[in-house]
């Protein structure tokens, strides 16, 4: 798959304020395509580092809670496998359908979290919580440590709990949740 | 050919992922791994196998409908690797200088395919497969039932016995065997006197005022009770002085163990744990050790006992009547369950929120200088505010549920009272029983009641005291980390050789910060540790002092393994200079002496001189003597960083390590500090990590550390003459300084 062009190419970076220095991705500025070994390959025009193509680039994004679909940073691995940045992309939108595609496949592969939908029980034994819930993916089990720092805030109403193996669950608006699963989770999560 | 090695949910490939071998060209035999992974490039759950032969390696989806990746060869991969994202991880392969994901997995894999990754890269290297060690446990896990441990080598919760930790705390008393058996014999005495006066007023109702046959016995009888009573006074009154003293003894002794137990702990435990937690742990959970004696004594043990004297008693007076005392018996039952699993949540979410207004406290106080100058005095109230309300609103929670709980309970109880009062009316006047006895009776149910009713708050009790002692037990039993070698050799001599061979280590062994760094230091040699930061300098010191241990390779002090000697030889031997230099709140010659204790006052002054810092030391008035305070405080960071060189000069180390150590101080300071360590320095290894490259110009060797692996090596002029990252470093930190001129 080959992401639209748009021309003329150029590089362009902010010169004022706190993004001096933040080389910007913009449609015109760049091409994305599927190169060797289907790996997503950036191409930028008048590239300071006199690179060009950056090859194996993967997304991760910014401000994943506020803003998952804007400052999405474009980074691809050194010789060496150290992640080094492309730019960033101020927001998907701004590109072309089939370049937004792949962006989002992508932060697909970047991200994987369970997202909760309704909560069926909570135990608590050996300082641990085990929970029974239904989630996107389907309904299943978990534990977690009951810790406050495996509970942690992701947004105004949302909350991420981590598992014993650091696997994610994100409760969306624990508001919208019905009040029996809402009282069982803030029976034990409280903070 | 064996057979494969499966890690997997099943103990068999499927029948899908087969048909799909053989159409990858791939022969069944020839398979040596078979693991199951369960995410796919989107992120939706489906099962992916990864599948490694000797001479290639591939994934499968088990739905046709997925493409296969590979089989890739041996000859073609480059390196495996496996890469961490958010909330999962892929294997890849390098395939021309890139990385390509090979299949992907949840977080609750990633053991699994670590151990993967190693034997993939040994066969690929050809330095022999093992297969036993992808079967080894995950050792995060219970062996028996899988549940996570507290920690890496603590005990499994679960298949502990719970009643073990009740009896543990018991066993605590057993140091105090005689005291023990004096208590237990008072409190039985004290329950003899506590029965005697419904007796006595049988006798007084029936013989004296109802018969009027004993008379004359009215005023021994009242004597008698009057003597009871203060008999019981006097009991009571050892009961608590010998209680006290067993209480207060045990959770001194457990706090002892509990510190001496922190002290072992390796810095991998407190980079995990907050230390106003385990300071709570220490003195709030201790103190639910001295609550058990109390209980033991005063307590739940002596009403149950007293339960028991009376219903014998009550029994003894009338059988038919004593059984209506049983009616309540099955609302205490239900009553205690109840509360068990409706409020025992509470008081942990009462301990919690305990704990985190402590580790609120804590840090605020401690970084307060950082609050004051960044004038966030009102945040930081704002945050107290919060986990101070929650905490409130935590005790209130269970004081509410108490509080309603209780009275509900003592009414039932009460209740019970009545029946007695109406059935044993009844016998009264049926000539049944005498009035004497129904006195009697209901003596000893007012006395059965209170006991009884009490223990309807044995479970509130128990739960909070099981809570705290496990969390202190907890503490006790965990695994130290980093452990002597049983055969670890004494060294009371070091020359000072160092070598790292392919070392690689992460603080998080999925995400290693060290990458096969190998160098040789030689005794006596200055070296100097350059690198971004965040490079991993500070780490290699950690693993030279074995604060961690390594993941793979190894750390050498004269030729042997750092894990092959003793941990004491190690620090005995290494002098710690660090930026932030830590003084106790001691004297200047008491932190000066640290780590000689048995230091002479003119060793401690030759030591201050060297270090440039006896002058300043004299100018206080109370000269070595100056009591510091918490850190240092009224000294100048200058001041404090010439004490800590003092310090490590006194023990004269075979190996000295810089740290950052002029970093924090200003210009004059530095160069009394550059004095003073160029005298340190003398005939001794020395390590140095600073970022002020002019402080290691003459260095024999400068070692540059980039992303965690030794980028370059060699002189300042031959590392100039490279131009690579060391050069561009000085370049940089020149033009800064031309600036500032």
């Amino acid at each position: 798959m080959t992401a639209s062009i748009a021309e003329p190419i150029s590089t362009q970076s902010l010169d004022a304020g706190p993004f001096s220095g933040v080389r910007v991705l913009r449609p015109e500025t760049c091409k994305m395509f599927k190169g060797l070994h289907s790996l997503l390959h950036v191409q930028v025009a008048d590239d300071e580092d006199g690179l060009g193509l950056y090859r194996a680039v993967h997304a991760v994004r910014a401000f994943p809670v506020s803003s998952p679909n804007e400052y999405i940073v474009l980074k691809y691995p050194d010789e060496i496998g150290i992640d080094q940045e492309v730019g960033l992309i101020m927001d998907i939108s701004e590109f072309p359908a089939a370049a937004q595609e792949l962006i989002h496949e992508s932060l697909m592969a970047q991200y994987f979290e369970y997202s909760i939908t309704r909560i069926y029980g909570v135990t608590w034994k050996f300082h641990l919580l085990f929970f029974d819930v239904e989630t996107t993916q389907g309904r299943l089990e978990f534990q977690m440590r009951w810790q406050v720092d495996r509970a942690q805030d992701y947004g105004d109403h949302s909350k991420v709990l981590l598992d014993v193996s650091d696997n994610r669950y994100v409760i969306q608006d624990i508001r919208e949740l019905p009040k029996a699963d809402r009282e069982k989770y803030l029976r034990y999560i409280y903070w | 050919m064996s057979a494969p090695t499966i890690l997997a949910a099943t103990a068999t490939i499927p029948s899908e992922i087969y048909t799909r071998l053989s159409q990858a060209h791939i022969r069944v035999d020839d398979v040596l791994i078979a693991v199951e992974g369960d995410l796919d490039d989107l992120g939706r759950i489906e099962p992916i196998w990864l599948i490694v032969t000797e001479s290639s390696v591939s994934s499968i989806p088990l739905s046709a409908e997925q493409p296969v990746s590979g089989p890739y060869s041996m000859e073609s991969i480059e390196d495996f690797r496996i890469r961490n994202s958010v909330g999962s991880a892929s294997l890849q392969v390098v395939l021309e200088g890139l990385p390509v994901d090979l299949v992907r997995f949840t977080n609750r894999h990633r053991e699994r395919f670590q151990r993967v990754l190693t034997q993939m890269k040994r066969l690929r290297e050809g330095t022999g497969f093992q297969p036993d060690l992808l079967q080894k446990q995950d050792p995060r896990f219970c062996d028996s039932c899988g549940l996570i441990l507290p920690a890496v080598g603590s005990p499994c919760p679960r298949c502990v016995n719970q009643g073990a930790i009740f009896w543990r705390t018991f066993r605590l008393l057993s140091g105090y065997g005689s005291w023990a058996v004096a208590l237990f014999a008072l409190m039985l005495v004290g329950i003899a006197f506590d029965l005697l006066p419904p007796y006595l007023t049988r006798i007084l109702v029936d013989d004296v005022l109802t018969s009027r046959d004993h008379t004359d016995w009215l005023p021994w009888l009242v004597l008698s009770l009057a003597g009871a009573a203060m008999l019981r006074s006097v009991v009571n009154i050892f009961v608590a002085r010998l209680s006290s003293l067993i209480g207060t003894r045990i959770t001194t002794d457990v706090r002892q163990q509990l510190f001496a137990k922190l002290e072992q702990m390796s810095i991998d435990y407190y980079d995990r744990m907050e230390v106003g937690r385990l300071m709570n742990r220490c003195i709030a959970d201790v103190e639910a050790l001295q609550g058990f004696v109390n209980q033991l004594a005063q307590g739940f043990l002596i009403n149950i006992l007293m339960i028991g004297s009376i219903g014998v008693m009550l029994f003894y007076l009338d059988a038919q009547l004593a059984m209506y005392v049983l009616i309540p018996v099955p609302f205490v039952v239900g009553g205690t369950v109840y509360f068990y699993k409706r409020i025992y949540p509470r008081y942990y979410k009462l301990s919690d929120t305990q704990s985190k207004l402590s580790s609120t406290i804590n840090s605020t106080l401690s970084g307060i200088r950082l609050v004051k100058a960044f004038a966030q005095e009102a945040r930081e109230a704002e945050r107290f505010t919060k986990t101070n309300n929650d905490l409130r609103d935590s005790r209130r929670h269970v004081d509410m549920s108490v509080g309603t709980f209780s009275p509900i309970m003592a009414y039932v109880f009460g209740l019970g009272g009545l029946i007695i009062w109406f059935v044993g009316g009844q016998n009264v006047l049926s000539d049944r029983i005498t009035l004497g006895t129904l006195m009697a009776f209901l003596g000893y149910l007012g006395m059965f009641y209170g006991p009884l009713s009490s223990l309807t708050q044995f479970s509130n009790w128990l739960t909070s005291f099981m809570t705290a002692s496990q969390r202190v037990f907890e503490i006790l039993d965990v695994d130290p980390g980093i452990h002597d070698n049983p055969d670890a050799k004494p060294m009371n001599r070091i020359e000072g050789e160092i070598e790292f061979s392919e070392v690689s280590f992460g603080y998080d062994p999925y995400n290693p910060v060290i990458h096969e760094v190998s160098f040789k230091i030689n005794p006596g040699e200055m070296i100097g540790i350059v690198g971004r930061s965040g490079s991993g300098k500070s780490t290699l010191i950690n693993l030279l002092c074995r604060f961690y241990d390594v993941q793979e390779g190894g750390v050498k002090i004269d030729g042997h393994d750092v894990r092959d000697i003793r941990r004491q030889d190690i620090r005995r031997h290494i002098g710690l200079v660090l930026q932030e230099p830590f003084l106790f709140r001691a004297s200047i010659t008491d932190n000066i002496a640290y780590g000689r204790p048995d230091a002479k006052l003119e060793d401690i002054i030759n030591a201050a001189k060297a270090a440039n810092a006896h002058d300043f030391i004299m100018r206080q008035p109370a000269g070595y003597d100056t009591i510091l305070g918490e850190q240092g405080a009224g000294l100048s960071g200058g001041e404090r960083q010439r004490v800590s060189i003092a310090r490590a000069l006194l023990c004269d180390p075979a190996i000295l390590i810089l740290d950052e150590a002029t970093s924090s101080v200003d210009t004059e300071s530095e160069q009394q500090i550059q004095d003073a360590l160029a005298i340190l320095c003398k005939n001794r290894t020395t390590i140095a990590i600073a970022h002020r490259l002019s402080t290691l110009r003459d260095s024999d060797r400068i070692l540059v550390i980039d992303n965690g692996r030794l980028a370059e090596e060699g002189s300042h002029h031959e590392l100039m003459d490279y131009e690579g990252i060391y050069h561009r470093l000085v370049r940089i930190q020149t033009q800064l300084t031309s600036l500032e001129l």
